[in-house]
């Protein structure tokens, strides 16, 4: 396997992606939301540190920020921004996963709509080259989406927080490990079981309602039980790398079997 | 340079193809015939190693069927496929296309872009290259596609249904290219259920329904099918009781010094004919098949065949 027949791959789903209206919402609602979400807070944390008499919320919020010794700051407003700056973090360990899951698993699927399936399968491409290319195409323009995304957000935030609180508040060692390594492997594991999905369902409205009911909101649950946790220090976001690394490989066999070629061709409407 | 042996396919228990046994040499444009459902598309998918016989045997291009891993991959490698939809994507230009197709191929970098120039022109695509080829029409695309099946150099190239749903004019042009291909000395194996098109490009003609019911040469095709016409040198009626009783003899009739002897297999009764007529003392000016359409060869072997395919 070559890694120029990857690049081919990913550089047809991003060609594919310039005019590819349907994904557009996502590729731009998302990258829109991660830069004015925390800018938005750390812009009217001021507001909210005022305000701890107001909301018991908001009183339970600030004991928080107060009791936790990895957020310093002048004051409670700059503790606040720091809270925001690292727990957005998990907001890009999102992205990729919704962004790839969608494009995997149409993956195999939209070939049999284009007709394009029985082409392919009639190169001299193998069955783990197909789906070793699949996943690189959703997770590649994905990954670079987010990465950029992450960029410019942390740039503005980072920017918004030293005018409003004359100090530098950028990511945690945590977040560039979660965004750097741990992110691409969640969204990995979801283009995966995207893939093998793509493999057995006919049509596209099927496996898109399977990825978006089962295999997302599952990812996100890991997610949510574990992003917080591995984004507190890198070692811990390397060890959840590495758990994610082998839920791929064991994910990768199964994706393969699923390509049976056979039945690709002739079980097919 | 393909040989197939017993090829077989099931399923679920339906046969779709029983038995099938050819051989297309080097060089040469074979045509398999047959109605939608026939066992064409199967056979090719076989002879292609998608899908693995259920029975039999076959050899394309050297490499021996049913493959293992690395040989389906060599015998992708050497053979080129036109299914019968294009199969390209809508939104990449007609050159991004066939350059990702070729880079699956594996053509190196220094050819690939020469390559494909040189097909896009000698077709007349170049200038629609960077078009979408969503918006190509129905006869680009199929050029666009008879490129890809070419575009590798395989040994053997199998075209499936090339002209279905084409106008007459595209349809024409994508002749015209196979015609092309067929005296570059390519081997061809061509799917289709227009009998002109069979007519006009193949050296050989397979009739498939499920089973090979018919298979040889255009010109053994059309005249072994049936009757044999014999001049002599006198009126031969009196000569048709004896006839009659040579084994293999259909339907006799004479007009004037012509004889015309209805057979089913004119190879093993038009000698025994010729040795009765010569004993009986008549002399024999001219013996000549009375050829047949193809349209005739093919439904005559297509009501003979049953319905076994699928």
């Amino acid at each position: 396997m070559t890694g120029s027949l990857l690049l081919l791959f990913c550089r047809k789903e991003l060609r594919d992606l310039r005019t590819n209206r349907q994904v557009w919402p996502g590729y731009l609602i998302l990258p829109i939301l991660g830069l004015i979400l925390p800018v938005a807070l750390i812009v009217t944390a001021p507001l909210v540190s005022s305000a701890v008499e107001l909301d018991p919320g908001i009183r339970l919020l600030v004991d928080t920020v107060q009791r936790d010794p990895s957020l310093t700051g002048a004051t409670i407003a700059e503790r606040l921004a720091r809270l925001i700056m690292r727990d957005f973090g998990l907001w890009f360990l999102f992205m990729p996963v919704v962004l790839a899951a969608g494009p995997a698993g149409l993956s195999i699927v939209r070939e049999k709509e284009q007709r394009t399936l029985e082409p392919i399968l009639a190169t001299p491409l193998g069955d783990r080259e197909l789906v070793l290319s699949k996943l690189v195409g959703a997770l590649g323009p994905a990954l670079l989406w987010t990465w950029a995304s992450a960029i410019a957000s942390y740039a503005v935030s980072t920017l918004a927080a030293a005018v409003q609180f004359g100090a530098v508040i950028g990511p945690t060692p945590g977040n560039l490990v979660g965004i750097v390594l741990l992110g691409p492997v969640l969204a990995a594991a979801a283009s995966l079981a995207g893939i093998g999905a793509s493999a057995r369902f006919i049509d596209s409205q099927s496996v898109n309602m399977f990825v978006g009911v089962v295999i997302v909101p599952l990812t996100l649950i890991v997610l949510g039980v574990a992003g917080r946790p591995a984004m507190a220090s890198p070692v811990l976001g390397l060890a959840a790398t590495g758990m994610g690394l082998v839920i791929c490989a064991a994910l990768f066999g199964p994706a393969v079997r699923k390509l049976r070629r056979e039945e690709l061709l002739t079980r097919w409407r | 340079m393909i040989t197939a042996s017993g090829l077989s396919r099931s399923f679920d228990g339906r046969v779709a193809v029983d038995g099938v046994s050819f051989e297309v040499p080097s060089g040469r444009l074979c045509a398999l015939l047959g109605p939608n459902g026939s066992g064409k598309t199967t056979t090719v998918r076989m002879l292609l190693g998608l899908l693995p016989p259920t029975s039999g045997t076959a050899e394309v291009a050297g490499i021996t069927l049913p493959v293992i891993r690395d040989d389906a991959k060599s015998l992708r490698a050497r053979a080129g496929l036109l299914t019968e939809t294009p199969g390209f994507y809508d939104r990449l230009s007609g050159a991004e296309n066939l350059d990702f197709f070729a880079r699956l191929y594996g053509i190196a970098d220094a050819v690939r872009g020469p390559r494909i120039e040189s097909w896009l022109k000698r077709l007349d695509l170049w200038d629609a290259r960077d078009r979408a080829f969503g918006g190509y029409s129905k006869g680009m695309k199929q050029r666009l596609a008879l490129i890809r099946a070419v575009l590798h150099e395989p040994a053997v190239i199998f075209l499936d249904e090339p002209t279905a749903g084409l106008d007459p004019a595209a349809a024409r042009e994508v002749r015209d290219l196979i015609a092309d291909l067929r005296r570059e000395g390519r081997t061809i194996l061509l799917c289709t259920h227009h009998l002109g098109e069979a007519q006009s490009l193949a050296d050989l003609v397979g009739i498939l329904q499920g089973k090979l019911v018919a298979f040889g040469s255009l010109d053994a095709l059309t005249g072994s099918a049936g009757t044999v016409e014999i001049r002599l040198d006198r009126d031969p009626a009196d000569l048709l009781p004896m006839l009659r009783s040579v084994p293999g003899v259909g339907e006799l009739a004479s007009s004037g010094p012509l004889l015309r002897v209805a057979t089913g297999d004119p190879e093993r009764v038009t000698p025994r004919v010729v040795s009765s007529l010569v004993a009986a003392g008549a002399g024999i000016l001219e013996v000549r098949p009375v050829r047949v359409s193809l349209e005739e060869v093919y439904l005559r072997a297509v009501g003979a065949g049953g319905g076994a395919g699928a």
